[in-house]
């Protein structure tokens, strides 16, 4: 359990990563 | 409980490490933007550098922020979340060298800049450590040679990472930005200089000495060490520690084992450890005197980490070290639980702690069943595997829905194998502990 906790905690940590990433590089560059 | 919200309290301090970077680039005033591409290929190297740094954080070992959840997750933690670190800063030059094929220019080294020969060395040594890591057996490297390289490499690549970000400078061109790098740069050389000197050098302060190595059973050695002028360290039943023995505890040569003997013993501490390497298989020549030091206690793997009504023990092999504490000190606090030690081997003749089980049985109320993957030819008892069969065989179904706790430890295909059939059986995760042993 503490396993699929870690892996699965690790992976959501990813995500949130790159979408605060996504959100940086969009905010910076707003469509014109 | 307690140790459910202490764990929530450090997975929000990691988070707020690894996201304190992003959210500077979000909130901070910063230069125009570099389109998205670019933009977001520096968001991810910055990402994958905190990340990184964070890394030096998760592995030093801080028993107060590990204890929660038992420092063995938290070096799978590490592999895992290393693994998306890569993947990040992979990406960054990957999406640069896309969006912009001019750029493979730079990469001739006429025109080379500084600031890149630190982001290409930074890379490199990343790949490196990240292949050795990954495939250390496949590659035939020595734990040691591994540990030493690791180590080296993870401080190369992160310093030379650094170095990168302040030679391009674009988005650190902002106060915030720029202070919160020397921030993290000043924290993590605080960490490399508590981990390699100021811990080092504490344990050099409480020595111990070899009292005796006794042989046992299946090519494994009971160490024994005394604290030599300090009272030793107090244990959970099934935690474990890591040794440094032949060497200064400078030397970056220690390993964890489990401790074996009773928590209620005082004065001496044994570590039970099967011949398995070039390390293990010295343990035999520690001759009375010699200097050992340790670091720890670590783990949560304890029946003192979850009280029940019963325990059930599922070892293999070796895995038996930290079951032995455990099941010695409920002799040694007179326990008259119910307990059921599934302990699955090779065979008899080479049962590790094959006496001493049984004369456990006369004074616990323990049921041991043994599982023999080589049985004698007379033998009456369980062969093969620890299978569900087997596990529904001997675990009688009130035991299961009476709160009963499962602790279970040797190789993780078998930790696996057993996690899911107790499952199945209907024991829910909560109550399945187990220790993962050789992570690398």
């Amino acid at each position: 359990m503490r396993l699929l906790l870690a892996k699965a905690f690790a992976a959501a940590t990813g995500v949130l990563i790159l979408a605060l990433a996504i959100l940086f590089s969009l905010t910076q560059n707003p469509s014109p | 409980m307690i140790y459910f919200l202490r764990g929530l309290f450090w997975t929000g301090v990691y988070l707020a490490l690894v996201l304190t970077p992003m959210i500077v680039l979000l909130l901070a005033p910063l230069p125009p933007g570099n389109g998205f591409w670019g933009d977001l290929s520096a968001s991810l190297g910055f990402a994958g550098t905190a990340m990184m740094g964070v890394m030096f954080v998760l592995t030093a070992r801080f028993r107060r922020a590990t204890t929660p959840f038992g420092i063995d997750v938290i070096y799978y933690f590490h592999r895992q979340i290393a693994l998306v670190a890569v993947g990040f800063i992979l990406a960054h030059p990957a999406i640069l060298l896309a969006e912009d094929p001019t750029l493979w220019r730079l990469f001739n080294p006429r025109f080379t800049p500084g600031h890149l020969w630190s982001g290409i060395i930074s890379f490199l040594a990343l790949l490196l450590l990240t292949a050795a890591s990954l495939w250390r057996k496949e590659l035939n490297i020595h734990y040691d040679e591994w540990r030493l390289w690791h180590a080296v490499l993870a401080t190369l690549s992160l310093a030379s990472a650094i170095l990168h970000i302040e030679g391009v400078g674009y988005y650190t061109r902002s106060s915030f930005n720029n202070f919160l790098w020397i921030l993290i740069t000043a924290s993590w050389i605080a960490i490399l200089l508590y981990v390699r000197l100021v811990k080092p050098f504490s344990l050099m302060k409480r020595p111990y000495r070899v009292k005796q190595v006794i042989p046992e059973r299946g090519d494994a050695w009971t160490l024994v060490l005394s604290p030599d002028g300090h009272a030793g360290l107090r244990f959970l039943p099934g935690q474990f520690a890591w040794l440094t023995l032949f060497h200064s505890p400078f030397a970056l040569k220690e390993h964890p084992f489990s401790i074996s003997s009773s928590a209620s013993l005082s004065g001496e501490i044994h570590f039970t450890i099967k011949e398995l390497g070039d390390f293990t298989r010295r343990i035999k020549e520690a001759s009375p005197g010699t200097v050992a030091h340790l670091d720890g206690p670590y783990g949560a793997f304890s029946i003192d980490r979850a009280p029940a009504p019963g325990y059930v023990f599922i070892a293999g092999g070796i895995g038996i070290a930290p079951i032995m504490s455990m099941i010695r000190t409920l002799a040694d606090r007179k326990d008259e639980r119910p307990l059921i030690l599934i302990y699955a081997y090779k065979n008899w003749e080479r049962l590790t702690f094959k006496e001493e089980l049984s004369d456990l049985g006369k004074k616990l109320n323990l049921t041991s069943i043994v599982v023999l993957q080589e049985p004698p030819t007379d033998w009456q008892g369980e062969r093969g595997m620890v299978t569900e069969e087997l596990l529904r065989r001997h675990i009688p179904e009130e035991e299961v829905s009476n709160g009963w706790e499962y602790l279970i430890c040797g190789p993780v295909p078998m930790i696996q194998g057993v996690e899911k059939s107790l499952h199945r059986l209907g024991v829910p995760l909560s109550r399945i502990h187990s220790e993962l042993f050789d992570l690398v």
